[in-house]
């Protein structure tokens, strides 16, 4: 994605990620070789985001890559939230057994501000000064394919944790280095289709994205998606608008006028928040197929008629109710503990939301350091490649080996009145906010339905069919 | 009104209403550059924070409407305080100076409005009495739109009675014309110099705070609008309020009629024109003719 991905698109996306915890395990195409084990979770009463107690030394070194200053810096912030948790954790723990002694876990700030040349600029300083081993994040594909370069030229592993577009796998762009844990682009854009298909409550879609590589790459997955899981439906039209508009009012006219019952939209924030925001001001009413409509502020500030029937897709979801085991209810206690004790910039309901998802993400790739005993990043690749690692929430995730994307089921919620959450936020107070719509029924994508898209021209995966895991 | 026609009729009040809020962005830089000749990159940073103290006024009082007439005034006081404290000093330094002084005073509000008010979106309700639709003829439209088009004609008759039926006003106008011949007139050009500096971020404060609640708030707001000012600005020419006016007006509705027709040329639509536009008058359609 582009410069400056703005605002915070992460945490809405996993604004709403998080909440829909739930167990029943998915689409069983591996069996896990690891999973996260609550009841081995250290006491987290002393977690401070803002002090996080970072060791020296010998340690394991990963680097956060993130937006960490500029309009976007509460991209950064989230991130350093979510993987301070999962790293404060094993730290207390005593660190993870990596090459015949125990290794603390060191987290750096890198601050890509948004901007390629800066990304290459520290992902290199943090490699060849820093010594670090692990790149994770970042905001943006255009960062992470700089990231993925660094990795592949200084042999060090990147963890591509949060960006969508396809071709950072592709046969041009695919590094053994590099790892894609979050979703695709084809992945979003078929869930949307096969939900759709299958509900076929709707015929009419109106595609609205941002003018942009990434916004094109999601319309033309909703599209293929639709053709192949629901070819009676019609595009009625199809827009897209520049980073950062501000005022959709034409586009809302548009859209009114042509008949649509479903507009399907990759919008990421603020123009996620003011595309809704503007839509509800003008009366349309037609609910939205997103992945990032989920800031808790706006939607409060919408209330629950306009947010109602919002239809969210979700790779971290796993169907109702969202808690289904004791340890999954204890795991949203300790973050809900830890969240109430936070001081400013993380005291956001934003990130309490956001934490759970990401900090799963990089939960698996300590999993993978701990279960390959090493920092060397050939052994990272053999134990990662094919590996099948079960979230807190019971969510699978499985690393399909030839071109390190991320095989899983995915999920597609509709957000229902506060009275109705209980459907899926099984736990008092029984609903996942008490103003605005939020979270209900949940629908399965199976895995094999949204498998993610496998570059036929790379070299790795000739003769390989895409639900090949190994 | 058949729906077709409702359609266009739309969007046209779409394009005057992104127009309105345009000119009001738009004429503070461009009576600021006109007299001052300051250059004021920081311009649509005030943009953002009067969109900033509408949020808090209304967090603090509950009151929409005490916030629209708090937060301009806040944010022009702001302005004030920047002319007479920072430009200043620096009169006479050239077109340099002004340019790095007024970046920087916009990466410090962007840093400011981040330690204070954080790096979320602050969504802001629009005020009770105007939520809803009127419908008329079969077009059915917001109020708090056409709210803003309201504000924005008030706003532009107030400047155009302060500029030309004023004393103050003549005293302006003599002044963009020739700053010297007024000073030797006896007049107070530095008082003038900060007394329309803070007018012009006063016109910046009130599209802040009226699009506040259509937009959500945030760090990057001045992103959003900045650069569609100063095309304006840029495409009218500096100085001139009726070109800015005028400009401002065309450019909300090629956005919408754009958006109509050729909806993936849209966005570059104001490019091009200012591309077109430059080539042929580079002092913009307006600006040359009032200087002379």
């Amino acid at each position: 994605m582009k410069t400056g991905k703005g605002i915070l698109m992460f945490f809405y996306v996993f604004s709403f990620f998080f909440l829909l915890t739930a167990m029943s395990p998915i689409q069983a195409t591996a069996a896990v070789k690891a999973k996260f084990d609550v009841n081995k979770m250290a006491d987290m009463s002393g977690f401070d985001p803002n002090n996080f107690p970072n060791p020296t030394g010998d340690t394991i070194k990963i680097a956060i890559v993130a937006t960490f200053s500029g309009p976007a810096a509460a991209v950064g912030e989230g991130f350093w939230l979510y993987a301070t948790w999962a790293a404060y954790d094993i730290n207390k723990r005593g660190g993870l057994m990596v090459d015949g002694k125990k290794k603390l876990i060191q987290l750096f700030k890198a601050d890509t501000m948004s901007r390629p040349d800066q990304a290459k600029k520290i992902c290199e300083q943090m490699v060849l000064q820093e010594g670090v081993k692990f790149l994770w994040g970042a905001d943006g594909s255009h960062i992470v394919k700089i990231m993925n370069q660094t990795a592949n030229k200084y042999k060090v592993i990147a963890v591509n944790m949060i960006s969508l577009s396809e071709d950072l796998q592709d046969a041009k762009n695919f590094s053994p280095y590099a790892f894609m844990s979050w979703w695709q682009t084809s992945q979003v854009g078929r869930s949307f289709a096969y939900y759709f298909g299958q509900r076929k409550k709707e015929k009419k879609f109106y595609i609205m994205c941002q003018d942009y590589v990434f916004g094109h790459e999601m319309a033309e997955n909703f599209k293929k998606g639709l053709k192949e899981y629901y070819p009676e439906a019609q595009i009625v039209g199809e827009d897209f608008h520049k980073l950062f508009a501000t005022d959709y009012a034409p586009y809302i006219t548009k859209i009114k006028a042509s008949g649509a019952e479903v507009i399907y939209t990759g919008d990421w924030d603020p123009d996620a928040t003011n595309l809704l925001k503007q839509s509800r001001a003008m009366g349309l009413k037609l609910p939205f197929a997103h992945i990032y409509m989920g800031n808790p502020a706006t939607l409060a500030s919408l209330g629950v008629e306009a947010t109602t029937g919002l239809l969210i897709g979700s790779p971290y979801s796993n169907g109702n109710p969202a808690f289904k085991t004791p340890e999954q209810i204890k795991y949203h206690k300790t973050m809900m503990d830890a969240y109430k004790r936070f001081k400013p910039p993380y005291n956001k309901m934003d990130y309490m939301l956001g934490w759970d998802p990401l900090a799963m993400e990089f939960s698996w790739l300590l999993s993978v350091i701990e279960r390959a005993g090493s920092v060397d990043a050939e052994k990272i690749i053999k134990t990662w490649e094919g590996d099948t690692y079960e979230y807190v929430n019971g969510h699978v995730k499985t690393m399909r080996a030839c071109d390190h994307n991320t095989i899983q089921e995915t999920y597609i919620l509709e957000y229902v009145p506060p009275d109705q959450q209980r459907q899926s936020f099984n736990i008092p107070p029984y609903h996942w906010s008490d103003k605005s719509a939020l979270y209900g029924p949940a629908f399965r994508v199976p895995a094999e339905k949204v498998l993610p898209w496998m570059d036929p021209n790379l070299e790795r995966c000739k003769g390989k069919k895409p639900s090949d895991i190994n | 009104m058949d729906p077709t026609t409702a359609m266009y009729v739309s969007q046209g009040i779409h394009g005057l209403a992104y127009g309105m809020i345009l000119f009001l962005v738009a004429s503070g830089v461009s009576l600021i550059i006109g007299m001052m000749h300051i250059f004021n990159l920081a311009h649509a940073g005030f943009f953002m924070l009067s969109a900033y103290f509408t949020y808090q006024f209304v967090a603090w009082t509950g009151n929409f409407w005490l916030a629209l007439l708090l937060a301009p005034i806040a944010t022009g006081f702001c302005g004030m305080l920047m002319e007479r404290f920072l430009l200043r000093p620096l009169r006479g330094s050239g077109v340099i100076g002004d340019l790095i002084l007024t970046v920087g005073v916009a990466l410090c509000i962007d840093a400011l409005v981040k330690v204070i008010w954080g790096t979320a979106n602050k969504p802001l309700s629009k005020p009770p009495l105007l939520q809803g639709m009127v419908h008329f003829a079969g077009l059915d439209y917001p109020y708090y739109r056409l709210f803003v088009i309201g504000l924005a004609v008030v706003v532009l008759l107030i400047m155009a009675l302060l500029l030309y039926k004023t004393r103050i006003g003549k005293i302006v106008r003599a002044a963009v014309s020739d700053n010297d011949m007024v000073n030797a007139l006896g007049i107070n050009i530095p008082l003038l110099f900060t007394f329309v500096f803070g007018v012009g971020i006063w016109l910046a404060g009130v599209a802040g705070a009226a699009i506040a609640p259509i937009l959500s708030v945030f760090p990057g707001l001045a992103l959003q609008m900045g650069m569609d000012a100063f095309i304006v600005v840029a495409v009218a020419g500096f100085g001139s309020l009726r070109g800015a006016f005028m400009v401002s007006i065309l450019f909300g509705l090629m956005n919408s009629y754009g958006v109509q027709f050729i909806s993936q040329l849209a966005p570059l639509s104001m490019f091009i024109f200012m591309a077109i536009v430059m080539i042929f008058f580079p002092h913009g359609f307006f600006g040359e003719s009032e200087e002379e």
